[in-house]
């Protein structure tokens, strides 16, 4: 059958779009996230909507699951393949087709790269928002699909907030555009973050921010976790709302150091990366403010960037911490879990204990100023059990972060690896609503099946609009 | 009988009076849910008893929209109005959707936070904010209540309770049902509860206001023109590293003169208001809002014109240019939302006409529509009516109540 | 093929978009991470099939991805081993077979390449026809410079001024015979800045243009060795990119013969921006009143990691000012044999390169390496402009020494 489709997507794509030597189809069998692997039916690349709506609408003659892939450094497996399906990857697809200054946006394609468009209209001086550390390979479709965020959404949110309107190929093969300026239900909102479960985002217009008049970084180091996380409750505390507020724990910057010699203050068993940006007059009192606070805290070393090249050592260190575990372990899993702000002093405390009742060390990178933790958890898959001990101490973590109130992911998204932590999170009636969503949009449950929710529904018929007796009959009942 | 049915659920219920109506149309029941669980006993019985439902918040917008198709119970959820949970170290708060946004205002302040959302209608509910998404002047910093929402509680049609996102900032588990309910108009269930992320209380606040003058003299003659595009200020203004959080135009018909008012808060907020006001030619700065500030524009039809920023200047044109007696625009010129206050409908179709080119939309939000389509046309209707065919297969969650029949 | 090796990679994607032919293509088996996929299949047991070699052929070998990976994987390690199994169990097709075979029966040979010069200039004239019998030819056709006058340099350069260090300079057989221009120009740099210059007569090639294309490249490392070890000097400075980031790995390349690896390694090999900054400058700099475009080579840039040295040496000529190319990282296709071997790709990112290049505005081209820019000027010529003219960082400072205009 999955021969028989390819045929048909040659009719409708150039034939080096569609892809169906086993050799190259394999190289496609995962993310970011190589836990899960699967190699597609058929991989196609297409290079506009009507090619994505049209290889969609042959998905629909004949039944076969599509996956929509970007730059396949999702975290939690979305992008992983059907064997049975389509991979479509929007890697070509990366024209930015419009920068549009006056009204303070730019229209791209879901394979332009997160960073391209800041480096599009940086000179203007403007740029794009939400920066997940992967953002000089990440595609916005794929930003859109997980609503990603990144150390700077403490202040300016997440994908959605910056996402001004779609164009979006639905599953059942039609183009249409959400916008914000529609009124009535937000589905543009609910789209994003959908992880591809309601259609492919085919173009996608997003808002371009001004960039600050001044910014400002810093780096402080604490002897301790704790004192780390003094810091950032007084700087909330005080009131200010920092861009970003990031901590790394002792492991984790030994893994930095060794990869891109980041040379943090020696001895930290913590450092705080805060930055502040905005008006000069606005980040010259907060940054005292801050600056006081992390000396309060017990900070013993403060370094301050003087140029772009001394901040961009500063985030040399934490951009690049989850690649760089890989020199100080052979594998490692990247948890992303969330906790309000206050709890996570007893959530740290609890993955420390965790560390010690199953012998698998933890490095700990988070965005402290918004509670998302991203534990790495290490192990050796060469050791026997250890890949188990370490998926328990991750799936752990979790629980911790549900039972303080928290969610099992703040910006990787669910995919395939935490669909089984959903029901931990949510009661049957909340998934079975959300269920009801992806019925209106994917009734056929092509859309990237069996991500995000453990267990597929059928959606079933649309019930028959049930005409109800006139409200005056009903008094006679 | 649907009345002992609807008192067996043990919720305070009293038969509607006129001042009930919804758009015109008078339900049968009032019923008063003191909690979640309370209105979903009340939809399982209204799905028994094929009851079409409208939830009522402060009801200072049911005259709004078009009228239900029918209306049986009113769920007025005055009774719904606690501040579930507010932990200020996690900025964050979990309230339940009938209280309303000044009384929330005032609970906030005292830990020095805020909702940064403003209150265009005094009474107005946190639940009637969320299913009419109306944002006043803060929008331009801060998005409106989608951006804000972080968790929610629903009861749907057939009395089902949901929940989705949680109580903390970040969070993309599962879907955003939060975003979908957000403009439903109650028509795909009942807002519960609402969790938002709190911003800290700006330490100060000032306002940078000027007027302009709008008409020319012709020899003799007075005509009312727009000589100045407030376009390339207004371009500026958004763009100024001072930062302001909202910028807001007022323009009554009569006058010849029409206000900027440009708001900057939070640290240094004078030093950066006086960088405002170096652009703003003639403009004074103080502490406190013009009278107008963050209040929808009198009317008897009120409509929301919505179009890109970059064009807010020639639209403000486009309305000076249209014949509409007696209007009244203001609103969010940074953000370009304004809200238009009319004598009567007659206006709406051909303000829309000149808008459209523009990629503006113009949505009538209450009072007669004087023939218009109400909502215009949207792009994705036909995706809104499956997800109301999902949510609401019986159509009784305040039927008629959006656009397209939905 | 070294799965240890393989497993660095935590297939994160970073590589990706400093990646020439994923750039270019935007498929998952044209980037490093899907090469290095592919590495693995075939470690795994999966057969080396004409399409996965097609995969590593048309790899540049630029090594972007090596900079670029935050999890330090041994790309360009990775790549050699790959290369060496193509050529043992792949099948090429005779044509292909032949064009590698010319290619590399020349290159590496400064007199065979001398002898071939005029035949190969004739045959620019015949560009149109020889790409028609193979686009290789044509390429090879485009590419070749103009004939140079033959300059011999002299076996020594005594420093001026103060004597501050002695150093061999190796003159590379490409840079020697087509750019005769560079190598002086290094050897007058050098000893203005006080330093004894050993220029070793039978040095020959580095073997650069073999290693980095799967074949042998030993025996021409041994060469270099021992004659660099008879003119007695302990570091070697090199000017062309390429050559220096073959003869930074002759330990590695040598591992397998411990005597060879550890004469390779009593080397100290140095570019030569990364030798002077190391130095510090003492000569006097002339201004140059010019606005320089700087293009950074693969080799230097990715191989080496010489990215800031060069722009140093730039910045501190009084009236020349440094204007960044975008998309610096990426490659301009030309890559050692690359634009021999894949013709179409390379002329591809040639184009895109030369537009980048031209939209600095600059007057003036400057590059480490001679591959780069022929292959700039290539593509701007075929773009039916008039090429910016070009010059070796050497030659910049040269001429800002000696207080002359820039001739390259
Ligand atoms: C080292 C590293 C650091 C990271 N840091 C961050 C971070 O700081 N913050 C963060 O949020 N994330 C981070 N991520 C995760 C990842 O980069 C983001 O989730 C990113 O948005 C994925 O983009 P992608 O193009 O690679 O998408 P893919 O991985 O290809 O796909 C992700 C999901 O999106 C869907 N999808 C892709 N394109 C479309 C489309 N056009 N329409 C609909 N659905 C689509 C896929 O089906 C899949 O479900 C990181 C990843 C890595 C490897
Ligand atoms: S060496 Fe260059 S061409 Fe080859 S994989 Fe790395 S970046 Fe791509
Ligand atoms: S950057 Fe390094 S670790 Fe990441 S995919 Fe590329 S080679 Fe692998």
């Amino acid at each position: 059958m999955i021969a028989t489709l390819a045929q048909r997507l040659k009719a409708v794509l150039p034939d080096q779009a569609v892809i169906t030597d086993p050799v190259r189809l394999r190289t496609y069998e995962c993310d970011g996230l190589t836990y899960h692997r699967a190699t597609p039916g058929v991989v196609v690349l297409p290079e506009s909507a009507e090619e994505i709506a049209a290889v969609v609408r042959l998905c629909q003659e004949f039944q076969v699951p599509f996956v929509a892939r970007g730059s396949g450094t999702g975290l939690s497996g979305g992008a992983l393949p059907r064997s049975d399906g389509v991979l479509i990857v929007t890697s070509r697809m990366r024209r930015i087709l419009d920068i549009d200054l006056p009204n303070r946006r730019a229209v791209v394609e879901p394979g332009v790269t997160n960073l391209a468009i800041t480096e599009a209209v940086r000179d203007a001086g403007y740029y794009y928002a939400p920066d997940p550390s992967s953002q000089q390979i990440c595609s916005i479709g794929g930003n859109v699909a997980e609503n990603s965020g990144g150390a700077h959404c403490l202040k300016y949110g997440f994908t959605v907030n910056h996402v001004l309107a779609l164009e979006l190929v639905t599953p059942d093969g039609d183009i249409v555009e959400l916008t914000e300026l529609d009124d009535g239900y937000d589905l543009l909102g609910a789209f994003i973050g959908s992880e591809g479960t309601l259609g492919i985002a085919t173009k996608i217009t997003v808002r371009l921010s001004r960039a600050p008049e001044t910014v400002t970084t810093l780096l402080a180091a604490f002897a301790t976790i704790e004192g780390g996380g003094t810091a950032v409750s007084s700087i909330i505390g005080a009131g200010i709302v920092p861009a970003a507020i990031e901590m790394m724990d002792a492991l984790a910057i030994e893994a930095a150091e060794a990869a891109v010699r980041c040379e943090y203050p020696a001895g930290a068993g913590a450092v705080l990366i805060v930055e502040l940006d905005g008006p000069t007059a606005e980040v010259a009192r907060q940054f005292a403010a801050v600056e006081r606070i992390c000396r309060e805290a017990g900070s013993f070393e403060i370094r301050v960037a003087a140029s772009a090249e001394e901040r961009a050592a500063i985030w040399r260190g934490r951009k690049s911490a989850f690649a760089a575990v890989g020199r100080i372990s052979p594998a490692y899993i990247v948890q992303d879990g969330v906790v309000p702000r206050t709890a996570l002093p007893e959530v740290l405390a609890g993955i420390d204990r965790l560390q010690e009742e199953f012998g698998i060390r933890v490095a700990n990178v988070f965005h402290a100023g918004d509670g998302n933790l991203h534990p790495l958890v290490l192990f050796d898959d060469a050791e026997p059990g250890q890949g188990e001990r370490a998926e328990t101490v991750s799936g752990r973590i979790l629980d911790l972060c549900i039972e303080h109130g928290g969610s099992i992911t703040g910006e990787h998204g669910v995919g395939v690896d935490k669909s089984r932590y959903m029901p931990r999170m949510f009661t049957d009636d909340d998934l079975a609503t959300m269920q009801l969503v992806r019925c209106a949009f994917d009734p056929g449950y092509l859309s990237n099946p069996g991500k995000i929710f453990p267990t597929p529904r059928l959606c079933g018929e649309v019930p028959r609009v049930r005409k109800g007796p006139h409200p005056h009959e009903a008094e006679l009942f | 009988m649907a009345d002992e049915a609807l008192a067996s659920t043990g919720v305070t219920l009293r038969p509607a009076g006129a001042q009930d109506a919804v758009a015109g149309v008078r339900p049968r029941w009032v019923a008063l849910p003191e909690s979640t669980e309370e209105v979903a006993a009340l939809l399982r019985v209204a799905a028994e008893r094929d009851l079409a439902v409208v939830p009522v918040g402060g009801g200072t917008k049911l005259d709004w929209g078009p009228p239900p198709e029918r209306c049986d119970l009113l769920v007025d959820l005055c009774c719904l109005s606690e501040v579930v949970e507010h932990v200020a170290g996690d900025l964050v708060l979990r309230v339940q959707a009938g209280i309303t946004l000044e009384t929330l205002r005032d609970r906030l302040a005292i830990a020095g936070q805020e909702l940064a959302l403003d209150v265009p209608v005094p009474g107005t509910t946190v639940g009637g904010l969320l299913a009419t998404a109306l944002a006043g002047p803060r929008r331009f910093r801060y998005g409106t209540a989608r951006d804000l929402l972080i968790g929610i509680t629903v009861v749907l049609a057939d009395g089902t309770v949901a929940r989705s996102g949680g109580k903390v900032v970040k969070n993309v588990a599962g879907y955003d049902l939060g975003k979908l309910f957000t403009g439903s108009y109650g028509t795909l269930g009942v807002i519960t509860e609402a969790n938002f992320r709190l911003h800290p209380l700006p330490p100060e606040r000032r306002w940078v206001t000027a007027e302009y003058g709008t008409d020319v003299r012709r020899g003799r003659e007075l005509r009312r023109e727009f000589p100045v595009d407030p376009g390339p200020l207004l371009q500026e203004l958004a763009a100024s590293q001072a930062e302001p959080t909202a910028i807001e135009l007022d323009w009554a018909d009569s006058g010849d003169v029409y206000t900027l008012s440009v708001l900057v808060e939070g640290a240094a907020a004078e030093e950066r208001a006086e960088a405002v006001r170096a652009i703003m030619t003639g403009a004074e700065l103080g502490d406190k809002p013009p009278a107008w500030w963050g209040r929808l524009p009198e009317h008897v039809t009120l409509a929301e014109i919505r179009v890109p920023p970059g064009v807010a200047g020639q639209a403000v044109r486009e309305v000076a240019g249209a014949d509409l007696p007696g209007r009244r625009l203001r609103g969010s010129a940074g953000a370009g939302v304004f809200h238009l206050g009319l004598r009567d409908g007659a206006g709406v179709t051909g303000i829309r006409a000149r808008l459209a080119p523009l990629g503006g939309r113009v949505t009538v939000l209450a009072g007669p529509d004087g023939g218009a389509d109400r909502w215009g046309p949207i792009g994705a209707l036909g995706l809104m009516r499956r997800v109301k065919e999902r949510f609401d297969p019986d159509r009784r969650m305040s039927p008629g109540r959006f656009a397209g029949g939905i | 093929m070294d799965a240890e090796l393989i497993k660095d990679c935590v297939h994160c994607g970073f590589c990706l978009p400093t990646c020439p032919t994923y750039v270019l293509w935007g498929e998952e088996m044209d980037s490093p991470r899907g090469r290095i996929h592919l590495m693995d299949q075939h470690v795994q047991g999966t057969p080396l099939t004409p399409e996965m070699a097609g995969h590593f052929d048309a790899c540049l070998g630029c090594m972007a991805c090596v900079t670029a990976c935050p999890s330090g994987v041994r790309y360009d390690r990775l790549i050699e081993l790959t290369r060496a199994e193509v050529e043992r169990e792949h099948v090429r097709q005779p044509q292909e077979r032949a064009i590698r075979g010319i290619v590399f029966a020349l290159f590496p040979y400064p007199r065979r390449l001398r002898l071939l010069k005029l035949p190969i200039r004739l045959g620019s004239r015949m560009k149109t026809f020889l790409t028609r019998v193979h686009p290789s030819l044509g390429a090879m056709a485009e590419l070749t410079p103009p004939p140079a006058r033959r300059v011999r340099l002299p076996r020594r350069v005594a420093a001026r001024g103060p004597h501050r260090a002695t150093v061999g300079l190796l003159t590379g057989c490409v840079q020697g015979e087509f750019f005769p221009g560079v190598n002086t120009a290094t050897a007058r740099v050098l000893a203005m800045e006080g330093c004894d210059v050993v220029i070793p007569k039978d040095q020959g090639c580095c073997g650069a243009l073999s290693l980095h294309s799967g074949y042998d490249g030993r025996k021409f490392a041994k060469r270099v060795i021992a004659a660099f070890e008879r003119a007695g000097v302990d570091t070697v400075v090199v000017n062309a990119a390429g050559c220096g980031a073959a003869m930074k790995e002759y330990a590695e390349l040598l591992a397998d013969e411990p005597e060879w690896a550890a004469r390779a390694a009593a080397f100290k090999v140095r570019d030569l921006a990364e030798f002077l900054v190391e130095l510090g400058p003492v000569a006097k700099r002339h201004p140059l009143e010019l606005t320089v475009a700087y293009h950074d080579a693969c080799h230097l840039a990715h191989a080496q990691g010489v990215r800031a040295q060069p722009r140093e040496l730039l910045r501190g000529i009084p009236g020349l000012s440094i204007r960044e190319v975008a998309e610096s990282s990426i490659c301009c296709g030309s890559a050692g044999t690359y634009n021999l071997f894949q013709p179409e790709p390379a002329r591809e990112l040639g184009d895109r390169k030369a537009a980048r290049v031209r939209d600095t505005g600059a007057d003036l081209l400057v590059s480490a390496n001679p591959g780069c820019t022929l292959q700039i000027t290539a593509a701007m010529r075929r773009a039916g402009e008039q090429p910016i003219p070009v010059a070796h960082t050497a030659q910049v400072l040269d001429a800002s020494l000696l207080g002359r205009r820039v001739v390259a």
